[in-house]
């Protein structure tokens, strides 16, 4: 009886915390206990030789980050790759994607049509993506080879370790510029049209309207898809994994793959950990100083 | 609408109530390609003896999703490793079989790789064999009657396929896992300068007293993958499993390396294509070409599953009734490990009886005695040097390298 009469009487501060609560404590607790547990526990492992099956993991205190720091060629070659491939991919997906939303969102015939199919390819799944392109590569171009004689076709684009790098980068920009088109798009449309008119009205060129006003205006779309590009790049993964498993040898292998291969295909569970908590501190550090710098620098309409 | 719902229903419910009589066992397998003969023994089981038998079939993430199971207490009853180097890997969790009935019934030689201090870890569930493989009738319509057995004679058959327009090999580079395979048998008769025991071999190796660096049969090897590589079509290095069936399938290609499991894939393509096994090259020694032949597939029983006692009953079923002994020649048409066991209905396994018969050289899957992990690793590491990343001293480095770290994590 008690308890009924609280809850009648409870102040709207409460109502309002328990409101918080119930929204936000379900995606919480799904976080928690499937990203930042793992996570916790994996920071754990690495200070370990677990194998990933053994009952009773050996603690080996700091001896993998020496190892990782001062002794792994492996793991430098893909941190390495890892940098120029989130460079190249971050200033192409973006360049590309504003280009073609700046395009797109003008009046050009069939633009919803081609809207839907610049981003298909972001909502299949990545490791299809993959393998359609490793077939592609390979036997398409044969067909095509045969066909009409073009070297291009004839060039190993995923078995030289020279072209692998541009493939790679490549078939990840095609997957990935539709998301970022449609980001910018959005913020496209919230360039208020007024300021446009005025521009106009002072004689601003198409050019000057863009760098001067569109750009500054949709800054913080900027923002959030340098965000997503730069993680997303420091992170990739599943492309390389099915289109070309890091080959030839190690050539295209990301940081990512390198962990997988060390914890799942050379049994170095406490290694791979270890190999996975310098990734994080890798993409906090970048994508923190990037946050810090762009936000400072985006404008109110 | 509502008359078929009741039916489904009723059906279901029937299935579920014989399902419950038997015991269910559920079982963890690798190779989906054999999802026809695993169901058919499924079915069978079941019709003999009422148990139910719960199998999964998985493929590339077999590994991870194997540990996740043992690591999370969702035991599978039965689960699927290699012999040697697995023998440690899953040593916390599998059933020692030694003295069970089934395990006299196997060939000794079969029995070698899952044997730990005389203890038996596992049962030998198929015996295959590797080597090259070559298209017969390329061969023949080329004017190849006498098949090669050393390098400077498979360069010669290159040579001459090449000359009518015939690309002699199909390399299947891009594969991780077939570069070790191809790579090693050419080292195989290393076992001579070891007492014949492979075992020594590799002892030293783990314990850092043998390094690949120091071994002149290494350049048998780098002299096989350039040779292959060289006669290996326009991109070498984009050659998959399913390119080298395929090209030797057609006849486009004359000669892949791999194993009899590729026999049926072959087949699927081309039914009717007439293939048979070479000797493995080793440098220009023709009386030490040989085929590699062993027991690498292994069924584990997990000692802490809900149903051992269930699970040996199985076993000793697969070896005993009639259904079981005719399934591997019969269905899976690959060679049993049980002692008098018939013959499969396959050109590549009925070809390594016939090699075996005639006392040619073969081998025990040695690399398999690496320590877990190493096959991958180094794969890739072979990988770099067939696409010219990295030449022989430095891939000698780093095999060495490699293998040194992944040693030291598994003593």
């Amino acid at each position: 009886m008690k308890a009924k009469e609280d809850r009648r009487h409870r102040s709207p501060r409460v109502r309002r915390a328990l409101e918080f609560l119930g929204f936000t404590m379900p995606a919480f607790l799904a976080v928690l206990a499937f990203v930042e547990l793992p996570f916790l526990m994996s920071f754990g492992y690495s200070f370990t030789n677990w194998n990933g099956l053994d009952k009773v993991p050996q603690f080996v205190g700091l001896a993998n980050y020496k190892a990782l720091l001062l002794s792994d060629p492996d793991f430098l070659a893909a941190f390495g790759f890892t940098l120029l491939f989130t460079v190249i991919m971050v200033a192409a997906t973006n360049a590309v994607a504003l280009f073609l939303a700046v395009v797109l969102d003008g009046d050009v015939r069939g633009k919803n049509a081609l809207r839907a199919a610049f981003f298909v390819p972001n909502i299949i799944s990545l490791i299809v993506i993959g393998y359609v392109w490793r077939f592609i590569f390979s036997k398409g171009f044969d067909s095509l080879y045969a066909a009409t004689h073009l070297a291009v076709f004839r060039l190993s684009w995923l078995g030289d370790p020279r072209l692998s790098f541009a493939s790679v980068v490549f078939v990840s920009v095609w997957q990935a510029i539709g998301f970022y088109m449609v980001v910018y798009i959005a913020g496209l449309q919230t360039v208020p049209r007024d300021l446009m008119e005025a521009a106009v009205i002072d004689g601003a060129g198409r050019g000057a309207r863009f760098f001067r006003i569109t750009l500054p205006m949709i800054l913080p779309s900027i923002t959030i898809c340098l965000f997503y590009s730069i993680s997303n790049s420091l992170k990739t993964f599943d492309v390389i994994f099915s289109l070309t498993f890091g080959g030839p040898g190690s050539s295209t292998s990301s940081i990512a793959l390198d962990i997988y291969k060390t914890a799942f295909g050379e049994n170095r569970f406490g290694y791979g950990a270890a190999k996975s908590v310098a990734l994080f501190v890798l993409i906090l550090v970048v994508t923190v100083a990037q946050l810090s710098i762009l936000k400072r620098r985006e404008v109110e309409a | 609408m509502k008359k078929a719902f009741v039916l489904v229903s009723a059906l279901l419910l029937t299935l579920s109530a014989i399902a419950a009589q038997g015991t269910t066992l559920k079982l963890l397998f690798y190779s989906p390609e054999l999802s026809d003969q695993y169901n058919d023994m499924a079915r069978e089981y079941k019709a003999e003896t009422g148990n139910t038998l719960d199998i999964t079939v998985l493929q590339a993430d077999y590994v991870t999703v194997l540990r996740a199971r043992l690591n999370s207490g969702d035991i599978p009853d039965v689960f699927m490793s290699s012999a040697y180097a697995d023998n440690q890997t899953y040593k916390d969790y599998v059933l020692d079989l030694t003295g069970q009935d089934f395990i006299k019934q196997m060939e000794p030689t079969a029995l070698m790789g899952v044997t730990v201090k005389g203890r038996v870890t596992g049962y030998p569930f198929l015996v295959q064999s590797h080597s090259f493989i070559y298209n017969k009738k390329v061969f023949a319509d080329a004017g190849i009657t006498v098949l090669p057995r050393t390098l400077k004679e498979y360069e010669a058959v290159c040579e001459k396929l090449q000359a009518r327009g015939i690309q002699p090999f199909a390399t299947g580079f891009k594969e991780w896992w077939v570069l070790p395979q191809t790579a090693w048998q050419a080292l195989a008769p290393i076992k001579d300068r070891f007492g014949g025991d492979y075992q020594n071999f590799v002892d030293r190796l783990n314990s850092g007293k043998l390094t690949f660096k120091s071994l002149p049969e290494m350049k048998n090897v780098f002299d096989l993958l350039d040779l292959i590589k060289k006669y290996g079509g326009p991109k070498p290095m984009e050659s998959d499993f399913t390119d080298q069936c395929a090209m030797l399938a057609t006849g486009q290609a004359a000669m892949i390396h791999q194993g009899n499991w590729a026999e049926d894939t072959i087949r699927k393509i081309n039914p009717d294509v007439d293939l048979g096994y070479l000797l493995g090259p080793v440098g220009d020694s023709a009386s030490k070409a040989g085929i590699m032949f062993d027991s690498n597939q292994t069924i584990r029983v997990a000692k802490d599953g809900k149903h051992v006692k269930a699970a040996l009953a199985w076993l000793h079923w697969l070896t005993f009734s009639d259904y079981g002994k005719k399934w591997v020649p019969g269905m899976i048409k690959q060679l049993s490990p049980i002692k008098g066991a018939e013959a499969p209905q396959a050109q590549l396994a009925q070809a390594t009886v016939k090699l075996l018969a005639e006392k040619t050289p073969n081998y025990s899957w040695f690399y398999q005695r690496f320590p877990t992990g190493t096959e991958q690793a180094l794969g890739l590491i072979l990988q770099g040097y067939c696409a010219g990343i990295t030449d022989r001293q430095q891939t000698l480095d780093k095999l060495d390298a490699e293998y040194a770290k992944i040693a030291a994590g598994t003593k």
